[in-house]
């Protein structure tokens, strides 16, 4: 049970080539995370060690593309933590979409797509769906791909209609996608007001007037410059007013982050961008 | 000399770490990182429960906090704690490992990888095999391996798997635990 581990040399000699031949720069991804992620993506691909690896996505791809998709962590579940999801049905939603028009909503790193399709529906739900339009940025396009096709695990199933139950007292999660005996696919006209982005790790283009950002879990992935500056370029995204919402165990940490946010749920980590 | 302690746990180990949090004082010259599964829907509570007798401060970090002497911290519900080389708590979502989300694996592996030789691992009792390996690694890179007498846990199918795979240095009970702990500089 002795586990492939690679080096600390190995390690930066494959962040090296990511930046220099793809530009894809995880020199500020968290140590631990990369390292570990890239040990499990040689261990599942019967790699070896780092010189395979490094050819194995020179030579291929496809391998490159389901290395990004690795990377891009997939959401274990649709509705993580009901308690975020049960405020914005009954607080947050209902007071800031009814009259808006063209309610933009921002997911960062989109990954495996659960939180998308649970806003989605949520706002079905509340029958706000008309008013809203979504972008969906991913570093992985084998993911944007999924996405958009509805594909989801079977296995998730349980855990999925679970969580959707603490939110909702009525209807069935089933009523948004079907399954079949190996394979399950949501709704897709869902997300039909979605706009999706495929970018590097370093953000060229970004949509702007956001008025919620949902950016759950996927900093944690980050060092701490990295932080920041995803922190920076999404207060630049949000109109004044407009909410971010972090993982329960995430924190706007930098110098001004005082002057620049109101805390709205600490428990669940929203945020609202401050008028001026 | 040390310069940190991983306790690991699962089935029957509340009140043993609730003993050993207790006998701490306050100016205990280590960090205490904890990994004990826990239910992942109740998000409140266990740190709570965990600080009442507690001599020590617990707290559930935030990704990136900064690890400090004489504070326990406890991996929050439905994340793996990593330790990262240079001492700060990461946070992370990926796929539960030994059907556990936190894993004790993952940070008895990362801790042992940030502390080396200065890192004290402890396996409590529980129900299932995590904590196995992430103590091999502890000893594997030189740091101290203990675990709770089989005879006393309540379940001992952790502390039973931790021994198959490594040759620990200690096999303690709860009160061997408190007095190698008390005698820490």
């Amino acid at each position: 049970m002795n586990k492939f581990e690679l080096g600390i040399v190995d390690t930066r000699t494959i962040i090296k080539i990511l930046q220099d031949v793809y530009d894809y720069d995880f020199k500020n991804y968290a140590l631990t995370f990369f390292k570990r992620r890239v040990e499990n993506f040689i261990r599942i691909n019967n790699l070896k060690n780092a010189e395979f690896f490094i050819q194995g996505i020179e030579q291929d791809p496809e391998t490159f593309e389901s290395f990004l998709k690795f990377m891009a962590v997939d959401i274990t579940e649709m509705f993580r933590d009901p308690s975020v999801w049960r405020l914005l049905k009954e607080e947050l939603l209902v007071n800031i979409i009814p009259g808006a028009t063209n309610f933009k909503i921002w997911f960062p790193e989109v990954s495996s797509g659960e939180e998308l399709y649970s806003m989605a529906i949520l706002l079905n739900k509340l029958k706000l769906a008309q008013n809203v339009q979504f972008y969906a940025s991913s570093i992985s396009k084998l993911n944007i791909e999924k996405i958009k096709a509805g594909f989801f695990d079977p296995r998730k199933v349980e855990v999925n209609n679970a969580n959707y139950k603490r939110i909702f007292s009525e209807g069935e999660l089933s009523d948004f996608y079907t399954q079949e005996i190996e394979k399950a696919f949501w709704d897709t006209s869902l997300i039909e007001n979605t706009k999706f982005i495929k970018q590097n790790i370093i953000f060229d283009d970004y949509p702007k007037g956001i008025k919620l950002i949902i950016f759950r879990n996927q900093m944690i992935f980050y060092n701490q410059i990295l932080q920041e500056r995803f922190l920076k370029i999404m207060h630049n995204c949000l109109v004044p007013g407009g909410h971010l919402i972090i993982g329960n165990n995430e924190k706007i940490d930098y110098w001004n982050s005082d002057k620049d946010y109101i805390t709205v749920s600490k428990s669940e980590s929203v945020y609202k961008k401050k008028l001026s | 000399m040390y310069k940190a302690v991983v306790i690991g746990g699962s089935a029957g180990s509340f009140q043993v770490i609730s003993k050993i949090l207790m006998s701490l004082p306050k100016n205990f010259p280590i960090p205490v990182l904890l990994c004990l599964h826990r239910l992942k829907h109740v998000r409140s509570g266990f740190v709570e429960a965990l600080s009442i007798k507690s001599g020590i401060p617990i707290i559930e970090p935030y990704d990136k906090d900064n690890i400090k002497p004489g504070i326990g911290y406890l991996a929050p519900s439905n994340y793996h704690m990593y330790i990262e080389l240079n001492k700060r708590i990461a946070l992370s979502t990926e796929e539960p490992v030994n059907h556990s989300r936190p894993s004790i694996d993952l940070t008895f592996e990362t801790a042992a990888q940030a502390y080396r030789d200065k890192l004290i691992g402890i396996i409590l009792s529980g129900a299932n095999r995590d904590g196995a390996y992430g103590l091999k690694k502890v000893k594997q890179l030189g740091g101290v391996a203990m675990v709770q007498d089989p005879n006393e846990c309540q379940v001992k199918t952790m502390t039973e798997a931790s021994l198959k795979l490594t040759a620990v240095d200690h096999i303690f009970t709860t009160q061997q635990i408190i007095k190698f702990l008390s005698n820490l500089k």
